[in-house]
């Protein structure tokens, strides 16, 4: 069921990266990025009075934690950069790199309060696969 | 540009990582807005420092299909369901997971609308796949001897 939610997500991020892609390709990057943010805060929005929750801003909330979105945004920055001059193949799979690395360092030490799962020396091997994998991405 | 490339993927995973721990702390749909509205801060100060900004009254706003303009919805259930999700399991199996779906459907998008099939794709997904798959048995092996152990 995980893994399903997991693949579910993956899925809607090709389906959003082709609309947030087109409409970036006629409005512009920081141009498209804001409508993007502002249809996305309407909808939320939307869910949040259907489900009547109610939003309280809890004082106790350390300030990092509202990084995220701005964090997001630096993400699609970098990648517009990345994009115009290593291609997209290139971009995607240096990310990928970058995410891989991320999420080990995350699971071995436990950071941001996720488990612990520490690496294997066994996981090398499937890890070089997946480095293997990459790299064919970017060749071709 | 190789070395912001890799950090760009480390950002996705960060900002994933930290959603979720807001979602914990406040719920799912609030931290959803907060980021959202943190990002559209962030979006409004990187276009006045763009070139951008100064074009804006040339845009044809009605020039683009309507339905482009819902990768905003899309992108709120994928915050929703990453902040759901992103406590159940582990960092690096939640990135593959995401990446070859990611993958999979992007190469039925670009077949049925570019009408591109690129078999280097489809390989390397494979490859990565082939990774994925080992690990994942791995770690089940490691569980179930832990279990075996703990009697």
């Amino acid at each position: 069921m995980n893994n399903l939610v997991s693949a579910l997500i993956g899925a809607l991020i090709a389906v959003m990266i082709m609309l947030n892609g087109t409409l970036s390709n006629v409005l512009g990057n920081y141009i498209a990025t804001i409508i993007i943010h502002i249809v996305g805060l309407i909808a939320i929005t939307f869910v949040l009075l259907v489900s009547k929750q109610k939003f309280i801003i809890n004082k106790g909330t350390p300030f990092y934690l509202y990084s995220a979105g701005g964090i997001g945004v630096f993400a699609v920055l970098f990648n517009n950069l990345t994009f115009n001059s290593l291609g997209i193949s290139l971009s995607l799979a240096l990310g990928l790199l970058g995410q891989t690395i991320t999420s080990i360092i995350i699971d071995h030490f436990g950071l941001l309060g996720m488990k612990v799962m520490k690496y294997q020396k066994k996981k090398l091997i499937g890890l070089v696969f997946i480095v293997l994998g990459i790299a064919v991405m970017a060749v071709f | 540009m190789i070395f912001i490339a890799i950090i760009a993927g480390l950002c996705i995973v960060a900002s994933r990582a930290i959603n979720a721990n807001l979602a914990a702390k406040i719920g799912i749909f609030q931290g959803t807005i907060l980021n959202f509205i943190v990002g559209l801060i962030f979006s409004i100060v990187f276009l006045l420092f763009s070139s951008e900004g100064a074009s804006i009254s040339r845009i044809s706003f009605i020039s683009v299909p309507w339905w482009t303009y819902l990768g905003g919805v899309v992108g709120v259930l994928v915050v929703v369901l990453s902040s759901y999700i992103t406590p159940k399991i582990s960092a690096f199996y939640l990135t593959l997971l995401i990446f070859i779906s990611q993958l999979l459907v992007g190469l039925i998008i670009d077949y049925f609308t570019l009408n591109i099939f690129s078999i280097g794709k489809v390989i390397g997904g494979l490859l990565v796949f082939i990774g994925l798959t080992y690990n994942l048995l791995l770690d089940r092996r490691v569980r179930k001897n832990t279990i075996y152990e703990s009697l």
